[in-house]
């Protein structure tokens, strides 16, 4: 028995980047899959909520009602037992490849998401990002981009007028305001110096803005996050920009000639994607994983004569951990109240915000505080 | 072994890359030739990134298969055509002939005159065949300074084509505006 | 053994001819853009393997000129198709022979 712990220690020592880089993933995959029907639920009741509804209260588990937190379960039993069915006149092979797309491509992005700060197990800095290249946060751009292909391709494989229409305008949405988006990024990337999300955070916890607001980003560039924040609904297709599905005069857009479970893959790519975003901004804005005024690194040698100096570490990229989701929280929520309380625009009414408002707003944006970091960096 | 797994992911990509470009030529369907397409620039991407072009390999991602493609796309639906009728005629033996004296021509240059300048080039850096610049190994692969490497090289040694490059994309911004323009009634009569 | 950039350039050099061949036996405009830009992807390609095989970075960077100039090369090409498409209702090479005599 000794001899095999023995072992499995030994292996995990000499084996520790890739047990941890997987560990890693499969929690950021844990996360990500939890993402879906726990928002369906918050959706569902929130919009009963504002409707003045009861929304879905009677599904629970083991005899608890818990609020119909058992609905997101009944609601995924009901989707995988329903007809699988493609139409007749679709294009078979894109028909199914389409919402995998956007699926595969949200679980991807979740990976360049750093959960918390570095632990150390047995001697070994483990940093908690589990993808960590050089071109930083530019990796969640690239699998948001190649996510609209699912939209895109949903619409044209439908071979349907109304998905067609629904696929033609998620992509011109998603090109228009894909610029804006970046963008708003650009001066966050010249303030801090980095593309790296974990060096941003850390720029942004140590030290103090005039002393009193921790040093976010959302306080040097306010701009850059509204704007952001904006173009964030449009490039996951939520309302008010989600004219890709627009039940009222698409019927359902790209999602019509779906169903069962291929339909709620669609869902689980869009939410992984909102997640993502919300993630980022809040890695970008809002200091990510720190606390406000206690950085981890300070909570680190708080909590050290409590626990020895490995399991502070733990419990302190817990804390992370939990700080970071609370604030995307706060984003997913905002998703939510946006979507029940704002009307859709109409066509040109998007591509001008987008066009005409967004773009040179950030244009501006950009030079001016290009102008101030120059300044400031002279003097 | 690490050296080994990324040469068997290279060649694996490479080659996948290459077939796949040979089935997008094949294609009947506009989408199915774009899709196809992406896939190829993915796997570029990939390649890019075992080179140790990070920046290069992201940014494959986002411009190619993120935005080029994607107006590539817009504009097949747009039109909605209907899939073409493959036609591989109208081409002579002649011009076969050619085509394959050509090819070999090009493998000639590619293998004989480019290997020998390239090694010129090299032995002018004081470099041997087959060897990396220590100066530029140090550059070059520093581990983190891809981004950094690359934007200083673009915005000092490259300032003025970066100037031209952005003056062209400003030029094709108003001439495609203008080409694709609707025409109003008045100006068509004009015209 | 060939190194991985030694390969990159071979590879580079099959993509292009298959794009070659691409933009020759395709009538259809549509397609022999798509075919060119397998062309501009394996210059690129051959531009990153060179900037690893001297070490140095230039070559990553003229790929992104090149990605620029494709990218202007799509909206200038892709606006003439749909101009194109607008007239003549055909977007076949051979098609376009209103200035053969």
């Amino acid at each position: 028995m000794e001899g095999t712990v023995g072992v499995v220690t030994q292996f995990l020592d000499s084996n520790i980047g890739v047990v941890a880089t997987l560990g890693k993933i499969a929690l950021a995959l844990a996360i990500a899959l939890q993402v879906a029907p726990i928002m369906v639920w918050v959706e569902r009741r929130q919009a009963a909520f504002i409707q003045r509804r009861i929304g879905p209260n009677r599904v629970g588990l083991f005899g608890f009602k818990l609020f119909g937190l058992g609905q997101p379960l009944a609601d995924t039993i009901k989707l995988l037992f329903k007809e699988d069915f493609v139409p007749k006149q679709a294009n078979k092979f894109f028909y199914i490849l389409a919402p995998i797309v956007p699926a595969v491509m949200g679980l991807l992005a979740i990976q360049g998401i750093p959960l918390a700060k570095e632990i150390v197990v047995g001697g070994h800095t483990i940093n908690m990002q589990p993808v960590s290249l050089n071109a930083g946060f530019l990796y969640l751009f690239a699998m948001s981009a190649l996510g609209v292909y699912g939209v895109a391709l949903a619409g044209w494989a439908s071979n349907n007028k109304y998905a067609l229409l629904g696929g033609l305008r998620a992509s011109a949405q998603m090109i228009s305001y894909e610029i804006a988006m970046g963008l708003a990024l650009l001066p966050m990337v010249f303030i801090y110096g980095t593309l790296d999300l974990q060096a941003m955070i850390a720029a942004q916890s140590d030290s103090l803005l005039f002393g009193v607001l921790p040093n976010w980003g959302i306080f040097l560039s306010p701009i850059s996050f509204v704007i952001f924040v904006i173009t964030m609904f449009a490039e996951t297709n939520r309302l008010p920009f989600d004219l890709a599905e627009g039940e009222a005069e698409l019927v359902a857009g790209f999602l019509v000639e779906y169903g069962s479970m291929r339909w709620s893959l669609f869902f689980l790519g869009e939410y992984a994607m909102m997640f993502t975003l919300s993630a980022l901004t809040t890695c970008v804005f809002l200091g990510g994983y720190e606390l406000p005024w206690l950085s981890q690194s300070e909570l680190v040698a708080l909590l050290t004569p409590v626990f020895s100096a490995e399991p502070a570490t733990w419990v302190a990229s817990l804390i992370g951990l939990v700080v970071l989701l609370t604030k995307t929280a706060i984003f997913m929520f905002l998703f939510v109240q946006a979507r029940f309380t704002l009307p859709r625009f109409r066509y040109d009414q998007l591509m001008r915000v987008g066009w005409v408002y967004l773009l040179p707003l950030a244009l501006v944006n950009l030079v001016v505080l290009a102008l101030i970091v120059g300044i400031m960096r002279l003097t | 072994m690490q050296m080994d797994l990324n040469f068997i992911a290279f060649v694996m990509m490479g080659l996948a890359a290459t077939i796949l470009s040979g089935v997008m030529i094949t294609r009947r369907w506009p989408v199915s030739a774009a899709m196809v397409l992406i896939a190829v620039m993915t796997l570029l991407a990939g390649m890019f990134g075992l080179l140790e072009a990070h920046f290069a390999a992201v940014a494959q991602i986002i411009v190619y298969a993120g935005a080029i493609m994607v107006v590539f796309v817009f504009v097949m639906m747009l039109l909605n055509l209907p899939p073409e009728e493959l036609r591989f005629g109208g081409i002579t033996w002649g011009e076969m002939v050619l085509i394959g004296v050509g090819i070999l021509a090009a493998v000639f240059l590619g293998t004989q005159v480019g290997q020998g300048l390239l090694t010129q080039g090299l032995e002018s850096m004081g470099v041997a065949p087959g060897q990396t610049p220590a100066h530029a190994r140090s550059l070059y692969f520093a581990p983190g300074e891809n981004v950094k490497n690359v934007a200083s090289t673009m915005f000092v040694d490259y300032l003025w084509a970066f100037e031209l490059v952005s003056f062209l994309i400003l030029a094709a911004v108003i001439g495609s505006i203008v080409i694709a323009k609707k025409r109003s009634a008045d100006n068509a009569n004009a015209a | 053994m060939l190194t991985l950039p030694e390969l990159g350039l071979y590879f580079s050099f099959l993509l292009f001819l298959v794009g070659l061949a691409g933009v020759m036996f395709r009538k259809n405009i549509l397609f022999m853009m798509l075919s060119v830009e397998i062309l501009l992807n394996a210059a690129n390609l051959a531009f990153v393997s060179a900037s690893r095989i001297t070490g140095t970075i230039d070559g990553q960077v003229v790929m992104f000129f090149v990605m620029a100039v494709a990218a202007c090369e799509a909206a200038v090409g892709l606006a003439l198709i749909i101009a194109l498409y607008r007239t003549k209702a055909s977007i076949e090479a051979d098609d376009l022979k209103a200035l053969r005599g």
